[in-house]
Order: structure tokens, then C-alpha cells, then sequence
């Protein structure tokens, strides 16, 4: 009898994995995703749809297996203390490997706008580049994703201390700032009067900001699910992982826009 | 080398099979890094030598059937320590010295007499003098391919030769400038002292000051495709007599 | 071409004096002369566009840059001057 009970409890604070098709599904999504795009890219008849196919696969199955991750920490009660330090851990590592990312966009930036070739006339922005005004639109883009940092960490605390509302209505906010930033951002590359195809000056603009737009609007998904978790009852004051990764996250977003702010757009004016 | 050259009128200017040695030099350049060279290997003879005994007495001396007892407690010595981390440092600070005055001098190309534009081509090199110039403003420019082996004559260099050497004067400040049309390249020439990388796009520079009348063989120093060992470079120092007389028959055929 | 041809004893050779230009200039120091080539190709056409083709002092430039420059690299900026489409305003 006391063999029987014993083997119904875990002598280890860790989170074994049970079997998933995630990993496959997503290895073989991303693999078509990365085939198709080569293809499209050399022109390729047909292949925008194998493209869009893919990356809808890509988030249909992350969906699916971050819904496997919630039901595990939120409903089976495998996120033990042991198991958020590695978790807090590996988003830790994942911001680190994205910081150097950037790193090196920012290096192509810098190595093309300190000295630049002589085929752009050695000057930085390249004659014929009408660089973007920094104190227009960009100036505003900057004050709203700071504000949303402030509204995130309003938010943030106020799960901590409990208070429901603030939580809400602070992670509301966020996401209407980034959303209003993301569209600003269209409106900046639909009125440039460069392309990413003119001069590395484009190349290095649109690779920057661009990878960054993508990373907000990645950024916005990761809060809008921490606000549906906070509304679905999910998180509570001392147990809410996935939505303080998405704020960390959104922080590292923030930063990289300084960065992206005070080099690409004000330096290189 | 010094009563090398007094003793014997032969000079090494081509690479040779085993030639693990240096070339003989036919440039200040060169000069300075045999001489580098020379002094940092005397040094390093003796440190290894005196490494390599200490290592091998320590294994003979302190066999475990030679000396029994083991120290089990001296397993640092602070001093000692700090001895063999900070002379390596010194000497590293010694060999580091000459050898940034040596590659900052020869960086320098401080008044050249004329210019020489070597290019890189899958595969071969082709040559530019701008300064010298006819009455339709035109200057020499010519293409220098590899000998085949099929074509050598008599006591020429197999891979070596080629049908247009670049001829420059002797005891004449040389500015080579040099760059590529393709791929990278790159422009070597052991007797001179001379290695750079040619790149599309980009110019270097490399100075050249030619002591003795001479044929310098080098070769493409920069993999560039299936032919690159058959690109090589055959540069001729003749007198500045003879250089002009070259120059006049270029200009006039 | 290749061969060094043979002087004729009879032939006097008058040297001349010769000043070379293209020397050292401070704001290149490099090995990467790429700059240099390019900043004398521009100065030159700065110069005569602000001065004419026959101000003299402006011949340094043309002899700089006609020294450093390969002539594909001429040719081709020639051709954007011609073209309207070098990237650089000469008149300013």
C-alpha cells in the first residue's frame, strides 16, 4: 500500500515533458515556410501563396503549443517555482540572443553610414536620400513607446499589488500605444520617398525599422495574450510568468527603438 | 646574409620546392622583416630550449619510482607563478615593439616616384603606368598571363613565368596600387616584401623600393577560383636607363 | 612587348627634372588609397567648375587623381557626370 501511494507523487520540483507533435509540427512549418520564401524570392511562379500557407502553418501551431504551455502552467500545475526559474531563465537567454540580432543590424548600419563608399559620394545620408525628419513622426513614435512602458509597468505593479483594474485597463493602454505606433510606422514607410532598394542608406533603414516593426507587432501579440489571461482570471500576483516575459520583452522592444531613434533616424539625418 | 651576399652573386628570388626559408630580399622592406624575423627566432631558440629542458627534467627527475614521495600539500607557489605569467608578457612586449615600428614603416609610402595599378582578374593580372602618358593621352596598359607549361623555355620558371613582366626601375620610390575587377585577390611578392589584398572597389597601396636588378616571382595570395595558382606575378627592377627605353618602345608600339 | 630593348651607344639620353604629385597626403595615411583617388577626382571638377579649365592650381587635382585613380573608375564616374548622376553636387 505505502509502495502504491509513493508512486503517485514526483520526488523533483521539475516539469518532465510529456510527448507533443509541436516540435515536429513546427519544424516541418518552418520549413516550408523558409523553401517557399527562397522560391518566391527567385521568382517563382505561385509561390506568395505557399509563402502565406506557411506562415499562417507557423502560427497556427505555435498557437497550438503555446495553448499546451497555459494549460500546463495555469491548469496542471507543472510551473512549479524550480520550473519559472528555468522558464525566466530561458526568456533571459532569448532577449540576449535577440539583443545581438540587432547588434549586428546595427553593425551593417554603422560600418555603411561612418565611412561611407565612395559610390555614395562618400556622404551619409547618400545624395538623393531624403532621410525621414526625426522630429515628426519618429519624435511622436518615441513618446508613445515610452508612454506604453510607462503604462505596461503601471499595469505590472498593479497585478502585483493586486488591483484587477489597473492591471487591465494599464495593459489596455499598451496595446492601444503600440497598435497606434505600428500604424504610424506604416504611415512613415508609405509616405518615404526611398524604397528598400535604394542605396544601402534604404537597405539599412528598412532592415532596422523594419525588424523592429516586426518584433512590436510581435511584442503587441505577447501583451494581448497577457491581457486575455488577466481577464480569463489566469494570472495572479505572485504567478504570472508569460505576461512579465512579455513585458520584458516589450522593454527590450522600447530599447531598441532608443537605439534605433538616436542612430538611424537623428545621427544619421 | 650579410656575407652571403658579398660571397655569392646568386639570389633567391623564385619560391623553390621545400623552400622553407626566406627568399633573399631586394627590398629595404624585406630587410626589416628578415631582420625581425632573424632576432625574434634567436630569442625563441633559446626559450624553447630552456622550456623544453625544464619540461623533460621535471618528467625524469620526478618520476613516481624515482621520488616516492608525493607533496601532497605544495601545489601552488604564488611567486613562481607570478614569474613565468609576467616575463611571457614582457617578451611578448619586446617582440610587440619592433614590430609595430617595422609594419608602420612599411605602411608609409611617403614620396613615391611613380605609380604602378595592378588588377586582379579571374585569372590573371593586368597592369596600368598612368604617369606616363603620349600625345593622345594614352598610358601603358597591358594584361600578364602565365607561361604555360607547354611554352617554357630553357631555365624558366614553371607556373612562375609570364608573357609581360611589370618592369620598374631600380632604386626608384614605387608606388603599387592595387585592386581587383572580380573577385578578392591578392597581390604578394616574397623578395619584396609586399602582400595585399586586392578587392573590387577598393584601392591599396604598397611601396616598393627595388635595391638590385632582378626578376621577383610571387603569387596570388588570396584563393579566387579554380585557377588561382596560375595568376603568378613576375616583377623586373632594371636600370632607370633601361626602364625609360622600355617606356619609349611601350609608348611608341 | 616583354623584352627590355637594347640602347643605341650612339643615342644621347637627356634626362629632365620631374616632379611627381600624387606623394603623401595626410588625409590618407592607409594602406586604403581608395579615398584618395576619389576626394582628388572631385576636387578637380569642384575646382574647374568654380574656376575654369585653365586655372592652373587645379591641375594638381587632375594629376592626383590621374596618378591614383584605374581608369575604369574615371571612365565610369565620367560617364554619371555626363549623365547627371554622379553623387556628388560639384557646383556646391
Amino acid at each position: 500500500m505505502i509502495y502504491k501511494s509513493k508512486s503517485n507523487f514526483q520526488n523533483h520540483p521539475f516539469h518532465l515533458v510529456s510527448p507533443s507533435p509541436w516540435p515536429l509540427f513546427t519544424s516541418l512549418s518552418l520549413f516550408i515556410l523558409t523553401t517557399a520564401t527562397v522560391l518566391f524570392m527567385h521568382g517563382f511562379q505561385g509561390f506568395q501563396y505557399l509563402v502565406a500557407l506557411a506562415v499562417f502553418n507557423v502560427i497556427y501551431v505555435m498557437a497550438l503549443w503555446f495553448r499546451d504551455v497555459i494549460s500546463e502552467g495555469t491548469y496542471l500545475g507543472n510551473h512549479t517555482n524550480a520550473v519559472q526559474k528555468g522558464l525566466n531563465l530561458g526568456v533571459g537567454l532569448f532577449i540576449i540572443s535577440e539583443v545581438f540580432f540587432f547588434l549586428a543590424i546595427f553593425w551593417a548600419f554603422f560600418h555603411s553610414a561612418i565611412s561611407p563608399s565612395v559610390e555614395l559620394g562618400a556622404q551619409w545620408p547618400p545624395l538623393g536620400i531624403q532621410a525621414v525628419n526625426p522630429f515628426e513622426l519618429p519624435l511622436l513614435n518615441t513618446i508613445l513607446l515610452l508612454s506604453s512602458g510607462v503604462t505596461i509597468t503601471y499595469a505590472h505593479h498593479s497585478l502585483i499589488q493586486g488591483n484587477r483594474k489597473g492591471a487591465l485597463y494599464g495593459t489596455v493602454v499598451t496595446i492601444i500605444l503600440a497598435v497606434i505606433f505600428t500604424f504610424f510606422q506604416g504611415v512613415e514607410y508609405s509616405v518615404s520617398s526611398f524604397t528598400i532598394s535604394d542605396s544601402v542608406y534604404g537597405s539599412c533603414f528598412y532592415f532596422g525599422t523594419g525588424f523592429h516593426g516586426l518584433h512590436v507587432i510581435i511584442g503587441t501579440a505577447f501583451l494581448a495574450v497577457g491581457l486575455w489571461r488577466l481577464a480569463a482570471y489566469h494570472l495572479t500576483d505572485h504567478h504570472h510568468l508569460g505576461y512579465e516575459s512579455g513585458i520584458l520583452y516589450w522593454h527590450f522592444v522600447d530599447v531598441v527603438w532608443l537605439f534605433l531613434y538616436i542612430s538611424v533616424y537623428y545621427w544619421g539625418y | 646574409m650579410f656575407l652571403h651576399n658579398y660571397i655569392s652573386k646568386l639570389q633567391l628570388d623564385a619560391p623553390t620546392p621545400w623552400g622553407l626559408f626566406f627568399q633573399d630580399s631586394a627590398s629595404p622592406q624585406m630587410e626589416g622583416i628578415e631582420e625581425l624575423h632573424n632576432n625574434i627566432m634567436f630569442y625563441l631558440a633559446i626559450i624553447l630550449f630552456t622550456v623544453t629542458w625544464m619540461m623533460i627534467s621535471m618528467i625524469r627527475n620526478f618520476l613516481a619510482n624515482k621520488s616516492p614521495i608525493a607533496h601532497k600539500y605544495m601545489n601552488h607557489g604564488t611567486l613562481i607563478e607570478l614569474i613565468w605569467t609576467i616575463s611571457p608578457a614582457f617578451i611578448l612586449i619586446l617582440i610587440a615593439f619592433p614590430s609595430f615600428k617595422l609594419l608602420y614603416l612599411m605602411d608609409e609610402v611617403m614620396d613615391p616616384s611613380l605609380v604602378v595599378y595592378a588588377e586582379g582578374h579571374q585569372w590573371y593580372w593586368s597592369y596600368q603606368y598612368p604617369d606616363f602618358t603620349n600625345e593622345d593621352d594614352e598610358f601603358i596598359e597591358f594584361d600578364s598571363y602565365i607561361v604555360p607549361e607547354s611554352d617554357l623555355e630553357e631555365g624558366q620558371f614553371r607556373m612562375l613565368e609570364v608573357d609581360n613582366r611589370v618592369i620598374i626601375p631600380e632604386l626608384t620610390h614605387t608606388r603599387i596600387v592595387i585592386s581587383a575587377a572580380d573577385v578578392i585577390h591578392s597581390y604578394a611578392c616574397p623578395s619584396l616584401g609586399i602582400k595585399a589584398d586586392a578587392y573590387p572597389g577598393r584601392l591599396n597601396q604598397a611601396s616598393v623600393y627595388i635595391n638590385r636588378p632582378g626578376t621577383f616571382f610571387g603569387q596570388c595570395s588570396e584563393i579566387c577560383g579554380i585557377l588561382h595558382s596560375s595568376m603568378p606575378i613576375a616583377i623586373q627592377s632594371v636600370s632607370i636607363k633601361d626602364f625609360l627605353l622600355w617606356l619609349r618602345e611601350q609608348m611608341e608600339g | 612587348m616583354g623584352a627590355i630593348p637594347e640602347a643605341d651607344p650612339d643615342e644621347v639620353l637627356e634626362t629632365k627634372p620631374f616632379k611627381f604629385v600624387t606623394g603623401y597626403d595626410a588625409r590618407f595615411p592607409q594602406q586604403n588609397q581608395t579615398k584618395h583617388c576619389w576626394q582628388n577626382y572631385v576636387d578637380y571638377y569642384k575646382c574647374t567648375t568654380a574656376k575654369g579649365e585653365d586655372f592652373r592650381p587645379c591641375k594638381q587635382f587632375y594629376h592626383a587623381f590621374r596618378s591614383l585613380c584605374p581608369k575604369a573608375w574615371t571612365d565610369r564616374w565620367d560617364g554619371q557626370r555626363e549623365a547627371g548622376n554622379f553623387p556628388v553636387h560639384l557646383d556646391k
